[in-house]
């Protein structure tokens, strides 16, 4: 079983009736329109709370109250039908396919709703409409799909996820990742294997995210699991499972040995010390660039061709009281530099039980990921190689590492192959809920999690790393361990009636979250065996002071802990008339420990409404039209701060003084108090549109928000005195998000044999920090500086004025080079001059990092037993600062390899030969569309196998092509935070991937 | 309806439980709670502990105390160099005095000296609050509280002149700004209050704290330079004091007799320091100026454990001044080849001659090498950084007699301490008052790529420009240089290596741009 059965999931929150004592059964087949079983599908006897669902056949067998006159069937993706059963004990039916399924059911806070009556803005990507091929994580596979969400592969480390934000930044001081749920319990993006995903629902807008309150400010994605519901069905299994490899998005062209040699040949400053020994620069022994001999290309050195397999298998079986899925996933992925990998193993067990006619219903779920990586800084390691000169031998002739003694240069393949590492990790879930229906339509849900987190790694410099040999250390050995563990209590009721034209359903609940970390590290040096790594820490003579290299107290050790506590009361009512007219409210009290002492509590209500035009009277007529629906809808949501403890008066550790011949732990204030410090709350308005015509070829919403983050947290500078501390945190600014989404699905062609759907999402979004405003007497911020360039350059990189978007760079504005190779600006005045004459007043904002659009393109083809899938999804209207132009394109810089293009007229005039320096040369237009996913499968037929009861292959690509004038590795950067669009110099590289994979079913 | 009543009984049971878990108190476990922490007489050292730490990273450390007051002047610079040190110009900008508002050397002394003046103001308060209970000598360490925080605000006189006076820790409004004489009448008076309740002992309590000589010794810096902070110099008052520590001297403080004992790794013990800084290379880690100084190849020189950064080196005029035997010349710089510990090769051959600030080779200039590099050294060494020496308080009375018209009384003390550096030639050591009263042997001029000077200016107008030149060979490197040639009217007239004069307002040091938007009550200093 592969298919989607997410429309189960309403039922069970549906009444339960009293089963009539006559009972018939009806069996029958369902078949899409092309004449193939349907496995899966929905089959619900009209007015019962009786379902089942069909199997791989397409067949199934429901057993209903006599009186039960016909039966609704549905089918993701296809629209529902209602087939009349009175007098019959046996049908054949035929679903036609049909993009918007109203009846679809997407998963909503604490609970499900039809499609149609969603009043909010919500998404939900089904898994057969997942990006195809390897995933990193649950975000890669709605890449590009919902309108609004930007997902950004930012590195290529396999042990990195993917970077999630939601209607842009809303906060200047919290993460923007969005409140990820597991089936109802706070997880992450990595939580659960991509293949053990069913779908994946996207709360948006305030008002449907209100219902989680303070952790909703950055939007809400539920991921539900794959579970079976219900039904008598024979066991199923599933496999699937991939090999991908990959390569560099781009490879950044470096000067090569013969480069080398044809500029030390022709006398180019920098490259040969011996041409001109008094001129200025040239004159120094490790100034430069020289000729050692060999010819080595180090990025071909530290990479390969990494292969990665995944692997899943599902089994899912059971009858209608006890049902079960059981899944254990396996992966082992490498990078693209050495020995840089992730494996990792997933087990889960969800069984959910039903009891007393239904009444009680039991689910219990247990997850248990383990994980190991090797992991060493990687980027410094990529970076060692670019700069490393081409003419040096990997190894002397004796077979040690050739190194030289210049200024942050180390031989990257000695990094690698003379560091240990592992990284372990393991996540282990456990949770349960019971739900008891004493009356029809009535629920009482009791859910219970405890979610643990261990890590435990283990870090070792050999007796030939670099470090170990220079600084006369053999070996370095850290250990740390560190254990989180999240326990969540919920409670909901709710219920639901029906009264003529009028439906209820009632919602209230209380959860209780509590959530410590706790971590230990120490490390330790000078071992006498190379072998015991970090396995035997006390052998070490830093710990006992056994030589002047290791003196007493150079080993370290740490160990901390935090907690925090979230208890919240929240409500919902929805109502709807004739299904015309709907309208939801809700209300959370919310409370977190981290507040000050006068304000932990927080209300958060929101409220919608949604008027299906389609249905009044007066569009009876208008055939064309299958559905249109106004949404209109205003909510509350709060942010937390990521740290606990930032409101009281704390004392903590300083430096040590040195008092009476010992250095004695000093005590000293560690913060600034602020009992006032309260909720960061985002208000929001959301008006959307759905809409379906032409028989549901096109179909599709647009919405439009408005979002005021108001009390904004930040961490204000103050002055001392009066205060204690530097910074205090405050609740000191809003800001304001608008943007525009459209969701547009298309069904250009259908036919019996080829069928071609599209899909399309754009996004816009403004943001502007509207104010900034300290503890009472401060002056009103007007900007505040983020970002860095690091050394050499040394300066912040972006200013985030009042008035402007985050993400400004700022800095000067080159315009010309002189004569001398040095930089022209273009100052305050507006005039050129010399950047060695430029003044802090002359820098101006020169871009932006944030885009201002997304945009996304999902085409499916399938033909006969083909299928094709091609997804585009771009990012357009911001600038990225090409770190890797800024420091590498640059010759003056000589004693390390540089960019072919360091030589190329700047202006269309001459090379530069100035010190680096953060200017606007180096910015670039970001904009960029990625064929990002290309993916063609063929389904084999089946019909006439025992054994087999499905089986698809597929070939993938993933990142393939990217359209853009961009440079860089990849124009997909860093986007969130306080100082996005820097392509970092270091970054671990963005890849390609190539992709092989089946599915089968048994 | 029984049902439905049985069943809201049942839900209202159960929001009562859970209700009742409501209660958001904060649990702390790896800091200390300020309402639970009652402190006792033995918590004492733990808690004044922060006035003293907080010298370390204002002093020897990224971009501190050191780096101000010498990149500044005209002994130190720290040119660009193949591997990098432009760093967006600070470097450059300090050499050339076009520092500007958003500089972040000034503004990390600003930062750390109301830092501590904070600390100080709360200890102050808590003290005499009795909310840290002290039994015995009470008004003693509240004394050595107001000399610590009389230190820091004479860091603030000498540096930004024009800085508000806060002593009163209740006090939660924004500071105004005072004068640079109200700064200076606060500062003489705050240690002129106090220097009688504080101890009069120099032993292992007192070291790297204030005793009472420490705090005269830092009255008789403020007297000395109080010509340039007031208009009014203050000869006799700086004799006065320092006449006071050299009686109170035997037994306590010496001139040590080798030049490098005060700066050797463990010099703890050197009986010429009256006040340090006290650093450890593992707990106390903030000394990094040799990290600053030394080039990368240089690790392999002293086997160290981290690679140096490369940078700083001695201006080749100043180098120039040196008289050949002066011993202080290799007890303060290392040149010529420097031999890998391990392999007996030449790592790196260090030349005077610098190409220039925009760019030197990684092997030109001097380097800083006055406190000791061991061989093994870390990234931070464990020498204590004199704030006051013995050597230090006869120089500022040689100082104050010279320009009292007591030369030969000067020149006496002069030759006392050179004795030490010119130990195989003893007639070198011996100076006389006339000597004392001619100008600088440094030859002031522009410095270029080809090591030729041109726009010669020369020091011989200089007054006293002799006794200059010995504050330069005895205190080089010691973060001070600055106060040094503004005091002997060099600073804003005079061409050394790549710099050029710069308005003399440059003498005081801008208020960082965050500090006035922080509290507007900051008005910025002219010429900014």
């Amino acid at each position: 079983m592969n298919k989607v059965l997410t429309l189960l999931l309403a039922f069970l929150f549906l009444s339960l009736q009293h089963l009539s004592a006559q009972n018939k059964t009806i069996t029958g087949v369902v078949r899409n329109a092309a004449g193939e079983p349907l496995s899966g599908a929905t089959i619900n006897g009209k007015g019962s709370t009786i379902a089942t669902t069909s199997d791989a056949a397409g067949k199934f067998s429901i057993s209903l109250p006599a009186q039960t006159r016909s039966l609704e069937v549905s089918y993701v993706g296809m629209s529902t039908m209602e087939v009349d059963v009175s007098g019959k004990t046996s049908v054949e039916i035929s679903l036609k396919s049909g993009p918007a399924n109203l009846d679809e059911v997407v998963v909503v806070g604490y609970g499900t709703q039809k499609r149609g009556e969603v009043t909010s803005a919500v998404a939900s990507v089904k898994a057969e409409d997942f990006t195809q091929g390897f995933a990193r994580d649950a975000a890669q596979l709605i890449q590009g799909k919902v309108a609004g969400i930007s997902v950004a592969t930012t590195s290529g480390n396999p042990n990195a996820n993917t970077q999630i934000s939601l209607r842009g930044a809303n906060s200047i001081n919290g993460s923007s990742t969005p409140l990820i749920l597991i089936d109802g319990v706070p997880g992450g993006l990595n939580t659960v294997p991509p293949e053990d995903i069913e779908s994946i629902d996207v709360l948006k807008d305030g008002s449907a995210a209100a219902i989680y309150g303070t952790r909703g400010t950055n939007g809400v994605i539920l991921i539900t699991t794959k579970k079976r519901r219900g039904g008598n069905r024979p066991a199923t299994m599933n496999y699937t499972g991939y090999v991908s490899v990959q390569q560099i998005a781009r490879k950044m062209e470096f000067l090569n040995a013969d480069d080398y040699r044809r500029l030390i040949s022709e006398g180019v400053r920098g490259f040969n010390q011996n041409i001109n020994p008094n001129a200025p620069g040239y004159s120094n022994l490790s100034g430069t660039n020289d000729e050692f001999g060999a010819t080595t290309d180090w990025f071909d050195e530290i990479t390969r061709t990494p292969i990665s397999h995944t692997h899943n298998l599902t089994l899912q079986g059971g009858n209608a009281q006890t049902s079960y899925t059981a899944s254990l996933n396996y992966r082992t992925w490498q990078g693209i530099f050495l020995r840089s990998d992730n494996s990792q193993v997933v087990g889960r067990l969800d069984i959910n039980h039903a009891m007393f006619d239904n009444k009680l219903k039991f689910n219990f779920n247990a997850i248990n990921r383990s994980r190991k990586a090797f992991d060493l800084s990687y980027n410094n390691t990529y970076r060692q190689a670019l700069i490393r000169n081409p003419t040096e031998p990997i190894k002397t002739p004796t077979g040690a590492w050739y190194e030289r003694s210049v200024y942050m240069y180390d031989n990257p393949l000695r990094r690698i192959e003379e560091t240990e590492s592992e990284n372990k990790g393991s996540e282990m879930r456990l949770n349960g809920s019971v739900t008891f229906t004493p009356l029809k339509d009535l629920n009482f849900k009791l859910l219970v999690s405890d979610v643990k987190n261990n890590g435990l790694t283990g870090y070792y410099e050999t007796f030939n790393h670099r470090t170990s040999v220079d600084a006369n250390r053999p070996g370095t050995a850290s250990r740390s361990a560190s254990l989180s563990r999240d326990q969540l209590l919920e409670f909901t009721t709710d219920y639901s009636r029906t009264m003529n034209d009028h439906r209820f359903s009632v919602l209230g609940g209380y959860s209780y979250q509590y959530s410590v970390d706790e971590g230990f590290s120490a490390n330790n040096s000078n071992f006498t065996s190379d072998l015991f790594g970090w396995n035997r820490l006390e052998s070490g003579d830093a710990l006992a002071y056994l030589n002047t290299n290791a003196p007493y107290g150079s080993i370290g050790m740490n160990s901390d802990k935090e907690d925090w506590k979230l208890i919240g009361f929240f409500g919902r009512v929805n109502y709807s008339f004739k299904e015309k007219y709907m309208l939801m409210a809700s209300m959370r009290h919310e409370g977190s420990s981290k507040f000050g002492k006068n304000h932990k509590w927080g209300q958060f209500p929101a409220i919608s409404a949604g008027w299906r035009i389609n249905r009044e009277d007066f569009m009876k007529n208008v055939d064309f039209v299958n559905d249109l629906k106004l949404r209109v809808g205003y909510g509350i949501t709060g942010t937390i701060p990521n740290s606990s403890y930032l409101s009281p008066d704390l004392y903590n550790l300083g430096g040590r003084m040195l008092y009476n011949g010992i250095f004695i732990q000093s005590i000293q204030p560690g913060s600034n108090p602020n009992p006032e410090l309260r909720w960061e709350k985002k208000l929001e308005w959301n008006f959307g549109v759905d809409f379906s015509v032409l028989k549901n070829r096109i179909s599709g919403s647009v919405d439009y928000y408005r979002r005021d983050t108001k009390d904004m947290l930040y961490q204000f500078s103050v002055p001392v005195p009066p205060y204690l501390f530097p910074t205090i945190w405050w609740n000191a600014g809003t800001m304001s998000n608008k943007g525009l989404e459209v969701l547009l699905n298309i069904n250009p062609v259908k036919s019996k044999d080829f069928n071609w759907h599209t899909t399309l999402t754009f996004a816009a979004n403004s943001n502007k920090l509207v104010s900034l405003t300290g503890p009472p007497g401060s002056s009103v911020l007007t900007f505040f500086t983020a970002g860095g360039t690091g050394e050499p350059i040394q300066e912040s990189t972006h200013r985030n004025y009042i008035g402007e978007p985050i993400g400004s760079f700022f800095g000067y504005k080159t315009i010309d080079i002189a004569a001398d190779s040095t930089w022209i600006i273009e100052g305050s005045d507006g005039k050129p001059k010399s950047l060695r004459n430029s003044t802090p007043s002359d820098k101006q904002i020169l871009g932006n990092g944030v885009p201002k659009y997304i945009v996304g393109m999902n085409n499916t083809f399938t033909y006969r037993k083909w299928d094709l899938n091609i997804n585009l999804r771009g990012a357009l209207g911001y600038q990225i600062m090409n770190f890797q132009r800024m420091f590498y394109e640059n010759p003056k810089i000589n004693q390390y390899n540089m960019l072919k293009t360091a030589f190329d007229p700047v202006y269309g005039k001459t090379p530069i030969y100035a010190d680096l320096a953060y200017v606007s040369y180096y910015m670039e237009q970001g904009d960029h569309v990625k064929l990002d996913n290309v993916s063609l499968g063929y389904t084999f037929n089946v019909k006439n196998s025992k054994l087999f009861k499905g089986a698809r292959v597929y070939v993938a690509g993933l990142n393939l092509y990217t359209f853009t004038g961009y440079k860089g590795v990849d124009p997909e950067v860093n986007r969130v935070g306080l100082s996005p669009g820097l392509d970092e110099r270091d970054k671990y590289p963005t890849t390609r991937t190539f992709t092989f994979g089946t599915n089968i079913n048994f | 309806m029984k049902k439905n009543i049985l069943s809201i009984t049942a839900l209202s049971v159960l929001v009562v439980v859970f209700g009742g878990c409501t209660k958001l108190d904060e649990t702390i476990y790896d800091r200390i709670p300020a309402d639970q922490f009652v402190p006792t007489e033995k918590d004492i050292p733990s808690l004044i502990a922060p006035v003293y730490t907080n010298l370390r990273p204002m002093h020897a450390s990224w971009h501190g105390n050191f780096d101000l007051q010498e990149e500044s002047a005209d002994i130190i610079v720290t040119p660009v160099r193949p591997n990098g040190w432009f760093d967006g110009g600070t470097y450059q900008r300090m050499h050339e005095h076009k520092w500007n508002p958003v500089q972040s050397q000034p503004n990390n002394l600003w930062a750390a000296s109301y830092r501590g003046i904070n600390l100080a103001n709360r200890l102050i308060f808590q003290i005499e609050s009795g909310a840290i209970p002290v039994s015995t000598g009470k008004e003693n360490l509240v004394a050595e509280m107001k000399a610590a925080r009389a230190y820091y605000y004479y860091m603030l006189l000498d540096n930004h002149g024009n800085v508000p006076i806060v002593t009163d820790y209740q006090d939660v409004s924004l500071p105004k700004q005072s004068t640079r004489q109200q700064v200076y009448d606060f500062v003489v008076k705050e240690f002129t209050d106090n220097i009688p309740l504080l101890s009069d002992k120099a032993d292992k309590l007192t070291y790297g704290r204030f005793n009472r000589w420490a705090a005269k010794g830092i009255l008789a810096k403020v007297y000395l330079n109080a010509g340039v902070y007031t208009g009014t110099p203050q000869w006799d008052k700086c004799i006065a004091e320092c006449n006071d520590i050299i009686a109170a001297a035997p037994g306590r403080y010496i001139l040590e007799p080798d030049y490098k004992s005060p700066f050797r790794t463990e010099n703890q013990n050197s009986k010429e320091l009256i006040l340090a800084v006290p650093y450890d290379e593992i707990l106390a880690t903030e000394f990094n100026m040799h990290m600053k100084s030394l080039d990368p190849v240089q690790q392999a020189v002293f086997s160290m454990s981290a690679q140096p950064w490369g940078g700083s080196a001695a201006v080749p005029q100043f180098i120039n001044t040196y008289d050949p035997d002066d011993s202080r010349l290799k007890d303060t710089w290392i040149w010529g080849p420097q031999i890998n510990a391990t392999t007996g090769a030449v790592a790196i051959n260090y030349t005077k001659h610098l190409n220039g600030i925009a760019l030197s080779g990684s092997d030109q200039g001097y380097r800083m090498a006055k406190y000791e590099i061991k061989q093994g050294a870390r990234a931070a060494l464990s020498v204590d950084y004199p704030l006051v020496r013995y050597a230090d308080v006869l120089m500022m009375k040689a100082e104050s007699l010279l320009r009292t018209g007591k030369a030969d009384e000067a020149a006496d003390i002069v030759s006392q301490v050179r004795e030490r550096a010119f130990r195989n030639n003893s007639a070198k050591a011996k100076v006389t008052g006339a000597q004392l009263q001619m100008g600088s042997s440094y030859q002031y001029g522009y410095y270029n790529t080809n090591g030729s000077i041109s726009e010669l200016q020369g020091g011989a107008d200089i007054p006293f420009g002799r006794f200059l030149d010995e504050l330069g060979w005895e205190f080089a490197a010691e973060g001070r240089r600055r106060q040094d040639i503004i005091r002997f009217g060099v600073f804003s007239t005079k061409i050394w290596f790549n710099h050029r004069p710069a308005a003399a307002t440059r003498q005081l040091f801008p208020i960082h741009e965050n500090e006035i938007i922080k509290n507007p009550n900051l008005k910025q200093n002219p010429g900014y």
